[in-house]
């Protein structure tokens, strides 16, 4: 366990200088930023429009509510995370590798196993605390520019605020679940690569090419952690709950989906983690 | 060490090596190009498995050299730095890998001549210096073994003579053993006490260095006129052996049992014209190139 608390903190401070974890940190919050302020300026330009014409449309009285403005900002925001943090995870253990560094942690202070371990846990610290910048980036955001209530028709409260929060926390949680397996498969490739180009390189492609063949997989999509978060050809339950807060969609999703959604990130997380510390365990440093 | 034998696939590198380090030794391992220096340092500490063999460091297996919390560290061949870090936060990152650091980081920037360099980056820094602050992170706690694979690859003059002055200082002042893999041969005969030879995977010659050089013999350069018949005549006489030159004018030989005098005088005898005659002090170049039979070091 002292090993494990050793490694650790020599991860923590290389994370305090490293240029890539601040990327990390950082970005999915200003993506999200940077999508609230191309949408209001789209948006000023259509509502000057639909001023002149006088157009009143139900769809143009959603468009002010911040939630579904929210949902969709941390919609980007996790894809980008999604992507930061499985490229990082390959780089990690790899550069060190490539390097040579990690050799002086193995020599001096920490095995096999608490060296990936650390990284483990360093790459979800870094991840927890992206996403808790990223909420605050879209929750902030989406207030500064748009006001939250409920969705309303013709003057009839068609979905409450409580309904609406309940949804997007259930979204969220569904979307943040399968990060950790994110985090593990990135590791994974990154332990079994030969160099950091390579394991970047793998963990993108394997990424990318599970989000092109999922929509191609029907249901047995729902076998891959993938699946759950959001992505660039998104097919998370956040993506159904951007829809729900506009009025624009009642919830199709089966039970199942959120039984599937629960256990197999956690189970790939396990596979991961496992496979990398044997592979770790066998490979040349 | 013992028996260590190791292979990359189909490739044997190690055919069963066996040593063993005196403490507080400074010992050098030496090898041509290929001969198994490095693949013998990985195995040691742990970075690469082997098919057979024992291998025990202060009485800890290869896999669990971090429970000895320091007290071995390594230099390897390329300075294993990271490069975004400067030369100072790499020395607090190396502090933070000592259970019980014995110098701070302005002390070991000093030691190494480093000091004007703490903010730089490594990326920013010629390989001599970054070879220095791979050496200057070992140097912050109180190891009782280090491993140097190829120390002396990017240093000036002036670096070379720091790096062999704070071998000889720690080991004698700590009692610091070392393991020095190297092909500068004449820096190694200058702070080594033992030696092993490493030659096609085996371990050719090994033991105290002064030793070794007595054992060598005397060797001497003859030139003569007529190498050929010198040749021929000396390949047939039993207290000279030919290590280099043959057929050339300047021969390199051997005497086991013979003085230089009686050399000549064999010579003359039976006449051969014997230009000049040169003693050769006994080096670790010379036994080296002995053994691995003439290839480059």
């Amino acid at each position: 366990m002292s090993n494990l608390l050793a490694a650790l903190r020599l991860e923590l401070f290389l994370s305090r200088y490293s240029l890539a974890a601040k990327i990390v940190l950082l970005a999915p919050a200003l993506v999200c930023l940077a999508r609230f302020l191309l949408v209001w300026l789209n948006q000023a330009g259509r509502q000057a429009r639909a001023g002149l014409i006088g157009d009143d449309s139900f769809a143009l009285a959603q468009a002010q509510n911040a939630y579904g403005h929210f949902v969709d900002g941390m919609n980007t925001g996790l894809t980008i995370l999604a992507l930061l943090l499985v490229a990082l995870a390959a780089y990690d253990f790899s550069s060190e590798r490539d390097i040579g560094s990690i050799r002086h942690v193995l020599i001096r202070r920490a095995g096999r196993s608490s060296i990936v371990l650390a990284k483990l846990l360093r790459l979800h610290i870094l991840g927890v605390l992206s996403l808790a910048l990223l909420g605050l980036a879209a929750w902030g955001g989406s207030a500064a520019f748009w006001d939250f209530g409920p969705v309303v028709e013709d003057g009839f409260e068609l979905i409450g605020e409580d309904e609406i929060l309940y949804e997007i926390h259930l979204g969220l949680l569904m979307a943040v679940i399968p990060l950790p397996a994110v985090i593990a498969f990135g590791l994974l490739v990154s332990v079994a690569a030969q160099s950091a180009t390579q394991a970047v390189t793998l963990a993108l492609g394997a990424t990318l090419a599970m989000d092109i063949f999922k929509a191609l997989l029907g249901e047995r999509a729902w076998y891959l952690y993938a699946t759950f978060h959001p992505s660039l050809l998104d097919q998370s339950y956040l993506r159904e709950v951007s829809r729900l807060v506009r009025g624009f969609s009642d919830v199709l999703v089966e039970d199942s989906f959120f039984v599937f959604n629960e256990w197999i990130p956690a189970v790939s997380v396990l596979v991961f983690t496992l496979a990398a510390l044997l592979v770790a365990q066998r490979r040349s440093l | 060490m013992r028996g260590l034998r190791k292979r990359y696939g189909d490739v044997a590198v190690l055919h069963g090596v066996d040593l063993e380090l005196p403490a507080a030794a400074v010992f050098g391992l030496v090898g041509l190009n290929g001969s198994g220096k490095t693949t013998t340092i990985e195995c040691t500490l742990g970075l690469q498995g082997f098919q057979e063999g024992e291998v025990s460091v202060l009485g800890h297996s290869p896999a669990e050299l971090f429970r000895l919390q320091g007290d071995v560290v390594a230099i390897f061949d390329s300075p294993s730095v990271p490069p975004h870090l400067t030369v100072r936060q790499c020395l607090e990152h190396a502090r933070l890998l000592c259970p019980k650091p014995r110098r701070g980081c302005a002390e070991v920037e000093r030691l190494l001549g480093i000091e004007s360099y703490a903010k730089y980056r490594i990326r920013q820094l010629s390989l001599g210096n970054r070879r220095r602050v791979s050496i200057a992170q070992a140097l912050l706690g109180e190891p009782r073994l280090i491993l140097l694979d190829e120390p002396f690859n990017g240093l000036d003059a002036g670096g070379v003579d720091l790096v062999l002055e704070l071998i000889s200082n720690l080991n004698r002042e700590t009692g610091a053993g070392f393991l020095l893999s190297s092909h500068q041969l004449p820096y190694l005969e200058k702070v080594c006490s033992h030696v092993a030879i490493l030659h096609q995977g085996r371990i050719a010659a090994a033991g105290a260095l002064s030793e070794m050089l007595i054992d060598s013999g005397s060797r001497v350069a003859l030139h003569t006129t007529d190498p050929e018949e010198a040749t021929h005549l000396l390949e047939l006489e039993p207290c000279v052996t030919l290590l280099e030159g043959h057929g050339t004018e300047r021969l390199h030989l051997r005497l086991e049992g013979w003085r230089s005098d009686e050399l000549v005088a064999f010579m003359v005898d039976n006449g051969i014209p014997v230009c000049e005659l040169t003693r050769q002090r006994a080096s670790l170049d010379n036994l080296f190139r002995e053994l691995t039979a003439g290839g480059d070091a």
